[in-house]
Formats: structure tokens, C-alpha cells, sequence
């Protein structure tokens, strides 16, 4: 019996147990130290635990209802933390042209080989550009959402979002192009935001603290 | 054909079986609430009467877009998978124990309710006695400790049956666990038993209301319940109810995490469902005994008053013992739901220490402290029967 040490004792402590390995008088449960008579008897540790548990009985619930009611819409009442890291987004230079130089670094950055470009010249009439995506698809049904390509990217074109829950009804709806990405940054409002390097120098793009709805 | 007497006898079993049968589905519901709401959750609340997905809008009848006391429904739907589900043996299973087990899960909880007093009597005008108990045994307490133990045997035949090493320690441990906790039941129920006096349990309900035989009228004292006259048996017999009932911390036979199902696991659908409401039966079933032995059965504070009014004033009585009754024994019943998902579970060791060497010894001593106080025997042994007896006819005799 010396090894079950929650047996329920029916003699005092102090009594016949002198022979067992230090079942003494010790002092509560800080740092493992040997349980004292009351925390053996278990009937006080047992009337803690109602109370902890009928104090979360009573508190409100963590519960977001998705119900499709206005009440609990998450894009309005649940906006995740800052730098969480959700769907893709685009950005625009000031001259409302895609910033994207199709330079293959997030490609190639990516662990999940979702993002595919093909490069091409672009049009005379775009300033200091020599390049732009002429294809460039992000299957985010492969992606892993590490934001690995936003911490590639050298001209700080593409971005992750907080946009976490858009489902879809076909897989093909998820593979998103250009315009579709371009759309979301529209949308979001965040086309034409700038991206500061993380405060220890490391290269990767910190989100700027405005601007995120 | 005697319609006043069948129509006495009926009642009571409408009433108690009536009212346990249905309010089981609820108390399922009812688990997975407290559960929730003590884990910050929500619990089921979809299927309603009221909102989008309402079965009744299959009737054409428009139910809103706005979800008002969702989940409701959630144990008919239940009710309706367990139905619609495959019922099948398992192929080494013994066909005939493998079926029977079920049934003797489910009836003897059912059968202790007999014995139990759920409310005040019922005095017509013209003398006759409606009892709300089904039937007013004079050996009450033996009978629940006679009947209950047979729900063991549901668990053991489940256990062999199932053609399944797992599902058979499981049996085995229910067995184990519910003859070790049925000794000390027994134990403190002797207590108990010396300490009213009477092994009836109407007489005990009468007694703890303040009704003696030689003052026959209700005296509204809280102070006369069982509880403070055996305060060390009730705190025992709690702990004991739970390891009657197999509900944590003495989940062990059943616990889903180690013995996917124990002595359950090969069951499905109505199998499954009946070894399910056994357990919730038996819950309500220690609940009605601890509030009858121990917290005044149908008794509440200013029962007398009301009683004594008559006319409606009495029927009002009556249903408020009822009411009080299922107030006694709901708070049993969420205090055992409340426990589970505060404690972990006992090992098998500790469980089988903490029965025989922790609660018998109690238990003994607690008989033997009974049996000390109760020395100078006031209404005990039977000459002192004849002498209360002599002063109630002489009381009587005074009246008329």
C-alpha cells in the first residue's frame, strides 16, 4: 500500500505509519513536496474543486455562435490577433500597377509549392518595371499559411491578411489569381499599405498597426 | 372490480413512473449542458422548436430565424438515432446473456422507485387515503438493497457476453466495485435504520416531517430531516451512491478513455440506449433514497400550515411535497453531474482502498456511535411500542 499514496487513511497521521518511507508531516502541494493530512483526506481538495468549477459554471461562455446571424458575423466581432497570419492579398504600387516583380521568391520560398508565376515584360508605359506576373496563382488549399512568402518577398508585394473563414464550394474556387488577389487587398483596404521590418532586424514583414479593420 | 382501489394504486404509478421515464431524455440533455457550461462551452443548442432548423417546419408550420431555447429537442434526436440504429450481436457473443443484459441494467433502478414516498398523502372526504408511493412496503429499505444490487448483474452479463477482453474487465470491475460499495450502503443503512427506528420508508419521510404517533400532525421543522441526526452516514453514503452508479470519480468500469466502453463497448442502439438510461435511473433512484433517508423526503418548511388549511390550500400542499420532492432529488442528480466534471478518475486500487478500508470502517464506527446514542431506547423494543401505543389510544380516548 505504500505506493498508492491517495489511499483514504483512517488512522492519524502521526500514528502507525513509521515504518513507511516518510509519509511525514509535510506541507501541501507547493512544489511536490508530500501531501499533509487534510490533502490525503481529499474532501477538502474536492470542495476546492466544486468551487473552481462552479465558477466557471456561472461565467460566460468562450462560444461564437456561427449561426449566420448579423450577432455573431466574425469578420466584425471576432478579429484575430495582430500578424495573424490569413489569406493572401496583393499589393498595388502608386501608380496602380501590381508591385510584383515576378522575381520567383516566394515560389521558391514556399514549403508547400502552392504559388505558380509565369513572369513576363511589361508594357512600355509602366515606370522603372521590367517585369510583372503574367500568371501568378496561390492554390490556398495546399498552403500552410507560414507566411514564409510575405517574409521573402523583396518589394514587399504580397501580404497575409486576418481573413480566416471564406469557404467555398469547389476546389478550383480556392486556386487564386491575380485579380483575385489584387480584389482582396482592394477590398481590405490594404493595397497600398507598407510593411516595416521586424524591430531585431531580421528580414520579414511586420504588419503596421494601423489599418487592419 | 374495484375502481377506487385500482384507480389508488394507479395513480402513484403514473405519477412515478410517468415522471421518471421522461425526465431521463432531459437529464442526458441536461448532462451535456452542465458539462458545457462548467467548460465555458454552449452544449447542443440546434435542435429546437423554435428557429431555422425546427422539425417543425416539415409540418409547414414557420418558425423564425431566431434560435429560442435551442437543444431542447437534442434528446429526441437522440431518441430517434438509437432507434434507427443496426442492432447486432457480436459473433462470439453468448445471443442470450448478450440481450438480457440490458434488462437488467435498466429494471432495478426502476423497481427501487417502488418503495419511495414522492409526496404528502391525499385524504378524501370520505376517509380514503391516496399514497403517492406505489406501494407502501413495511420493509422498505431492504427491498431497495435487495432489488439495486441486481443492476450489477446487468453490467457482469454485459461484461461476459460481449466476446471481448476489454468489455469483460470492465464487467468484472463494475462487479468488484459495486459489491465492495454495496457493504458499506448496507452498513451505514443500518445506522440510519436504528436511528429513526423503522425500516419503513414512509414511516421515515413521517418521521423526519415531525408526525409521531402520539402527536399525529405535521410539525414544520427543518431540524428533524435525517441529515442532522446522521451527518457522517450522509457524506458516506453520497460517496457510496457514486460508486453505485458508476459516475466519476468511480467511473472505472465504463471509463471512456481507457476501456472505450467497458462493460458496454459491444453494444449499439437500443442496447446502448438502455444501458444509458439504467445509469441515469439509478442516478434519479440514489437521489429519491438520499432525499428520503437523509433531507426529509417530501418535506419542506411550512408543509404543516399549508396542510392543515384545507380544501385547495391542502391539494397546494400536496404538490408543492411533490415539487420539493424532485427539487431534492434534481439536486442530488446535478450534484453528481457538477462532481464529474470536477474530479478525475480513481485508480482501480485506490477505488477498491478507499471502499474497504476508508468508508467500512467509517461506516462501523459511525453504527457503533448510532447504536451508543441511541442506548436509552425511546420507541424501540416493543415494550416501549406498547407503552407509546397505550399513551396514543389515551389521547385519543381524551379526544373523543
Amino acid at each position: 500500500m505504500s505506493a498508492a499514496n491517495h489511499g483514504h487513511d483512517t488512522q492519524p497521521h502521526g500514528a502507525g505509519h513509521g515504518a513507511d518511507a516518510g509519509h511525514g508531516h509535510g506541507h501541501g502541494a507547493e512544489g511536490g513536496d508530500r501531501p499533509g493530512i487534510l490533502e490525503k483526506l481529499y474532501i477538502p481538495e474536492i470542495v476546492k474543486g466544486l468551487g473552481n468549477t462552479f465558477k466557471h459554471l456561472i461565467q460566460p461562455v468562450f462560444t461564437i455562435d456561427y449561426d449566420g446571424s448579423e450577432r455573431s458575423n466574425p469578420q466584425k466581432y471576432h478579429t484575430p490577433r495582430e500578424g495573424y497570419r490569413g489569406e493572401h492579398y496583393l499589393k498595388k504600387d502608386d501608380d496602380g500597377h501590381v508591385k510584383c516583380v515576378a522575381c520567383f521568391m516566394c515560389a521558391a520560398a514556399c514549403p508547400a509549392e502552392c504559388i505558380h508565376i509565369e513572369a513576363e515584360a511589361t508594357p512600355p508605359d509602366w515606370k522603372n518595371r521590367e517585369r510583372y506576373p503574367k500568371r501568378f496563382e496561390i492554390d490556398l488549399l495546399r498552403c500552410i499559411y507560414c507566411g514564409y512568402c510575405e517574409e521573402a518577398c523583396p518589394v514587399d508585394a504580397i501580404a497575409l491578411s486576418t481573413v480566416y473563414n471564406v469557404v467555398s464550394g469547389t476546389r478550383e474556387e480556392k486556386v487564386y489569381n491575380v485579380d483575385r488577389l489584387l480584389a482582396q487587398g482592394e477590398q481590405l483596404g490594404l493595397s497600398l499599405s507598407k510593411h516595416h521590418y521586424r524591430p531585431d532586424g531580421v528580414p520579414g514583414a511586420v504588419p503596421e498597426k494601423s489599418g487592419h479593420h | 372490480m374495484d375502481w377506487t382501489q385500482f384507480a389508488l394504486k394507479l395513480i402513484p404509478v403514473l405519477l412515478v413512473f410517468g415522471a421518471i421515464l421522461n425526465i431521463v431524455p432531459f437529464l442526458v440533455f441536461l448532462e451535456r449542458k452542465v458539462c458545457a457550461w462548467i467548460q465555458n462551452r454552449v452544449g447542443p443548442n440546434r435542435v429546437g422548436l423554435l428557429g431555422p432548423d425546427s422539425p417543425l417546419e416539415i409540418l409547414g408550420i414557420k418558425t423564425g430565424k431566431v434560435r429560442i431555447l435551442g437543444g431542447l429537442l437534442q434528446p429526441l434526436a437522440d431518441a430517434i438515432k438509437l432507434f434507427t440504429k443496426e442492432n447486432f450481436t457480436p459473433k462470439g457473443a453468448d445471443r442470450t446473456l448478450f440481450l438480457l443484459a440490458p434488462f437488467f441494467a435498466l429494471l432495478p433502478p426502476l423497481l427501487a422507485f417502488v418503495v419511495v414516498p414522492v409526496g404528502a398523502d391525499f385524504v378524501f372526504a370520505d376517509g380514503t387515503v391516496l399514497k403517492l408511493q406505489v406501494a407502501d412496503l413495511n420493509v422498505g429499505v431492504l427491498w431497495i438493497l435487495s432489488v439495486a444490487s441486481f443492476a450489477a448483474y446487468g453490467l457482469a452479463f454485459g461484461g461476459w457476453a460481449s466476446d471481448n477482453k476489454f468489455a469483460l474487465l470492465g464487467g468484472v470491475r463494475a462487479m468488484a466495485q459495486m459489491i465492495s460499495y454495496e457493504i458499506p450502503l448496507g452498513i451505514l443503512l443500518l445506522a440510519v435504520i436504528m436511528s429513526f427506528g423503522t425500516v419503513s420508508l414512509r414511516e421515515m419521510v413521517l418521521a423526519q416531517a415531525g408526525w409521531t404517533a402520539v402527536s399525529p400532525d405535521f410539525t414544520n421543522n427543518i431540524w428533524s430531516w435525517g441529515i442532522w441526526q446522521q451527518p457522517l452516514a450522509f457524506v458516506l453514503f453520497t460517496i457510496c451512491a457514486f460508486a453505485e452508479n458508476n459516475r466519476l470519480p468511480f467511473d472505472l468500469p465504463e471509463c471512456e478513455a481507457e476501456l472505450i466502453g467497458g462493460y458496454h463497448t459491444e453494444y449499439n442502439a437500443m442496447g446502448f440506449g438502455m444501458f444509458f438510461q439504467g445509469e441515469y435511473i439509478a442516478m434519479l433512484s440514489m437521489g429519491a433514497l438520499i432525499a428520503t433517508l437523509f433531507l426529509g423526503g417530501w418535506h419542506y418548511p411550512g408543509f404543516a400550515s399549508l396542510y392543515g388549511a384545507g380544501g385547495w390550500v391542502t391539494l397546494l400542499a400536496i404538490v408543492l411535497s411533490f415539487a420539493a420532492f424532485s427539487v431534492k432529488v434534481m439536486a442530488f442528480v446535478f450534484f453528481s453531474m457538477w462532481v464529474r466534471w470536477t474530479l478525475p478518475r480513481f485508480r482501480w486500487d485506490q477505488l477498491m482502498d478507499i471502499g474497504w478500508k476508508g468508508i467500512v470502517p467509517l461506516a462501523l464506527a459511525n453504527l457503533l456511535f448510532t447504536a451508543f446514542i441511541n442506548l436509552p431506547p425511546e420507541n424501540k423494543t416493543p415494550a416501549h411500542r406498547q407503552a407509546a401505543a397505550a399513551a396514543v389510544e389515551s389521547v385519543q380516548a381524551e379526544k373523543k
